[in-house]
């Protein structure tokens, strides 16, 4: 049994003292800026590389690995108790992680979302090591009629599943669309929407959004509450979560984990798409999908999940192709190559003791993340005693300083309040923010891999049908709006010949 | 009166100092700008050289990302920055040679604003093909394209972008007709496009290729650069077969902003030259694909930035890229 053997080497590897050490280090570096709003991986990682010149290159990308996922697991953590998204990933998780923390279910909420990401993490330390490379040769397959196909099928998925006011959430969608719009062409670069403001011309960031319209939209809709100014509330219940509620998250666990590895194994994807998509899911297969949005622990366990596993499974292409999926895998690529590692086919046989010591040390650093997890989301909780007065100016200065480290710029911090204004007006508006996110994420790859399929087709549309992978997913999103649209046909009927 | 003599006072001790600080330059961090996000190529130099400069220079170096705009908006800072060694930049071809013919409307001009210090390091770009492109040399390749006018594909990170300029020259060179496909996410989305055989060349560093040459899923044609690479001996590099503008690839920089006193601009091109022979510096560069390469005087940098200016400016122009 080959990957038995693999395993225990790989265990032989990791468990030398040095790099757990280095395995744990980097674990609670990662949640310390996890926490942390704006600070990510990308930057930590770039700061600590000159650090690592001097250790050994296994004991470097075991603590960068760390880093990277030690930050998913503490990126949930401020979203579910004061609606702050530490990490671009973690956004989905404060729409009903903050919800829970609110009716005092805060504990739950923690347990659920470490537990839900030590799960995916082990099954895709397992998925690695079973089927590691022939994925990442499957997933090259995907070219950009695959991606356009694959996300016009998740933006019209979830326009026709959200709930409430159909019109609202459309608008908020293109909204999102049309913000995505703002930054530099790609085909001509000329600039769209820039107003002549250069630091625009990028286009605008996602935390800055996120940040503006999640957190401060929510501290200034609470100051206008006078009802509930003083503690966040005193009712803090359970720590841990009941039966029921481990349950419930069972299932929303199992499949985020598997949307989550899909898509962390594909290169075109950004971070924010396996959580949404799980919780989208997830919403469709629930009975009551109205409780969604009301602290459904369902949409902390499946989106955290998926966050989890594809922060996890991005390691596949990068270790196996050597093809960076993401700023911070590009970055560990670089990292690995400063030490005179090329990772690529070869890097399995030329050093086992780097892919499977790394392998089995992801898996030890998602237990070592539940251990430093658990016991402290007690001394979470108790955070939300804090009074408001100061609890509000605290989150602030997170914010601000986090938003500014991004580039550091301070337009982004105007841009950053600006979006805070309209958080608070579509809180008024009864507007859910997460379609715009969906629209903010998806359209600009959209357009990117529209504009090229049709740049390499030479203006032929049909690309999207003759290729297989590409149809398959045409086929389910007109599937799906067929199954959508049919019941309300039927009742046209009805109302017509009754 | 007082106010007045104070100000004096003020204005002497100022002056004063700003002798002594060129003495014993320096005596506080210097920050080095770098016009892009943190793990891009520009970063990962900096990185690599901060900590023995830091130790050469015996102060701190402050690496202080300012990305965005194609790296106006680092070089923008840079320029305003006080001219007193406190602020260098370490600049590139796109930020220094290459901006200057895509945004004539940006006020901040490399070859008026900054004074040149010394080149660090050369990245060889590659001529790139996908094994499904039945050609072995760059002679074939010409012949093949030519058999189908705008019917091969190229990849860049961009219309703007040093691989697509290098690509536009390469082919009015060798009279041929390719189309560009633009990548997001920089030369690594490219890369990707061109492994997975979405376009059947590109203009790529060698180091985000070289272990897929190694594994024969992309074949490397010629190498942008003035001699053969040590790792591709049977590759020829472009001047060697008549591409004689060819000759460097992605280069980067370090810079002081116009005014810097000549004494600190000496100590810091006799510095980095030999932060650059340092055998640590050396080797890790190299491993992530880069060269030392070094300027033998302030002059001879800001000599062939010059060139690389009118270069790349030409091209832009017969191309007419324009990026408003």
């Amino acid at each position: 049994m080959d990957l038995f053997h693999n395993l225990i080497f790989g265990f032989s590897v990791a468990l030398s003292w040095q790099n757990l050490f280095y395995c744990f280090l980097g674990c609670l570096l990662g949640t310390l800026i996890g926490v942390l709003p704006g600070i990510g991986p990308l930057a930590t990682i770039a700061m600590l590389m000159p650090i690592t010149f001097t250790i050994s290159p296994v004991g470097a990308l075991i603590m960068l690995a760390g880093i990277y996922y030690g930050a998913q697991y503490g990126g949930s953590t401020t979203s579910i108790l004061v609606n702050l998204p530490g990490e671009t990933s973690s956004v989905i998780t404060c729409i009903d992680g903050y919800q829970m923390a609110r009716q005092g279910k805060a504990g739950p909420a923690l347990a659920i979302a470490a537990i839900g990401s030590f799960f995916a993490g082990t099954v895709c330390t397992l998925v690695i090591a079973l089927f590691g490379p022939p994925i990442a040769e499957m997933a090259l397959k995907f070219a950009s009629p695959e991606y356009f196909s694959l996300m016009m099928m998740g933006l019209i998925v979830a326009a026709v599943l959200a709930p409430g006011d159909m019109v609202k959430s459309l608008a908020m969608v293109f909204l999102g669309l049309l913000i995505g719009c703002v930054g530099t062409d790609v085909d001509s670069g000329w600039r769209r929407f820039s107003f002549d403001i250069i630091e625009l011309t990028d286009g605008i960031g996602f935390v800055v959004i996120a940040i503006g319209v999640f957190a401060l939209g929510e501290i200034v809709s609470n100051l206008g509450d006078p009802e509930e100014r003083t503690v966040f509330t005193s009712k803090v219940g359970s720590l841990f979560p009941s039966k029921d509620q481990v349950k419930r998250s069972a299932g929303p666990i199992v499949r985020g984990t598997v949307l989550g590895a899909f898509f962390g194994v594909l290169p075109g994807t950004g971070p924010a798409i396996a959580s949404f998509s799980s919780y989208m899911v997830e919403k469709k297969m629930a009975k009551d999908p109205s409780r969604f949005g009301n602290g459904a622990i369902e949409g902390v366990a499946g989106p955290e999940a998926a966050n989890n596993a594809d922060a996890q499974c991005k390691f596949i292409p990068m270790l196996t192709l050597g093809i960076p999926a993401s700023g911070t895998m590009a970055l560990m690529l670089g990292a690995l190559m400063i030490h005179g590692i090329a990772p690529g086919p070869t890097v399995m046989t030329q050093r086992p003791d780097l892919f499977w010591g790394l392998i089995v040390s992801m898996w030890i650093g998602n237990l070592m993340l539940v251990i430093l997890n658990l016991p402290l989301i007690g001394l979470w909780v108790s955070l939300l005693k804090v009074p408001y007065r100061l609890l509000f100016p605290a989150i602030m200065t997170f914010s601000c300083i986090g938003i500014y480290s991004l580039n550091n710029s301070p337009f982004e911090l105007y841009l950053t309040a600006f979006f805070g204004l309209l958080g608070f007006l579509w809180m008024k508006l009864e507007c859910s923010p997460v379609p715009l996110m969906l629209g903010f994420v998806l359209g600009p790859m959209m357009e990117e891999n529209l504009r090229r399929a049709m740049l390499i087709s030479r203006g032929d549309p049909t690309v999207f049908l003759t290729r297989p992978l590409s149809l398959v997913f045409v086929i389910i999103t007109v599937l799906i709006l067929v199954v959508m649209a049919l019941p309300v046909l039927k009742k046209r009927r009805g109302v017509i010949t009754g | 009166m007082k106010s007045v003599k104070a100000v004096a006072a003020i204005v002497v001790l100022l002056l004063v100092a700003g002798v002594a600080s060129a003495q014993n330059y320096p005596t506080k961090p210097v920050r080095m700008i770098v016009p892009f996000a943190p793990g891009g190529a520009s970063d990962v130099v900096a990185r690599i050289l901060s900590p023995v400069l830091g130790k050469e220079l015996g102060q701190t170096i402050l690496v202080d990302n300012r990305s965005g705009a194609s790296g106006n908006i680092g070089v923008a800072a840079a320029a305003q920055a006080p001219a007193d060694g406190y602020t260098i930049l370490l600049g590139n071809i796109g930020t220094m040679a290459i901006n200057p013919g895509l945004f004539p409307k940006f006020n901040v001009s490399p070859v008026r604003d900054f004074v040149a210090v010394t080149q660090v390091v050369d990245v060889p770009t590659a001529l790139a093909v996908h094994p499904s492109v039945p050609v072995k040399n760059v002679k074939e390749f010409i012949e093949y394209a030519k058999a189908r006018p705008g019917k091969l594909n190229f990849g860049t990170a961009g219309p703007g972008s040093n691989g697509r300029l290098e690509m536009e020259m390469f082919m009015r060179a060798a009279g041929i007709d390719l189309v560009q496909i633009p990548y997001k996410g920089g030369a690594g989305a490219a890369a990707i496009g061109l492994l997975g055989g979405e376009v059947h060349c590109a203009f790529v560093t060698l180091a985000s290729i070289m272990t897929h040459v190694n594994a024969g899923k992309v074949k490397v044609l010629a190498v942008a650069a003035p001699h053969r690479i040590p790792t591709l001996p049977d590759v020829p590099y472009f001047p060697e077969i008549g591409y004689k503008g060819m000759k460097s690839g992605s280069w980067q920089g370090v810079y002081a902003p116009k005014g810097t006193p000549d004494a600190i601009v000496k100590k810091l091109h006799a510095v980095f030259v030999k932060v650059m022979a340092d055998p640590g510096v050396v080797k890790r560069l190299q491993d992530s694909g880069a060269e030392v390469v070094t300027s033998k005087s302030p002059a001879e940098f800001a000599e062939f930035m010059k060139e690389e200016n009118d270069k790349w400016t030409k091209v832009i122009k017969e191309v007419g890229v324009v990026m408003e």
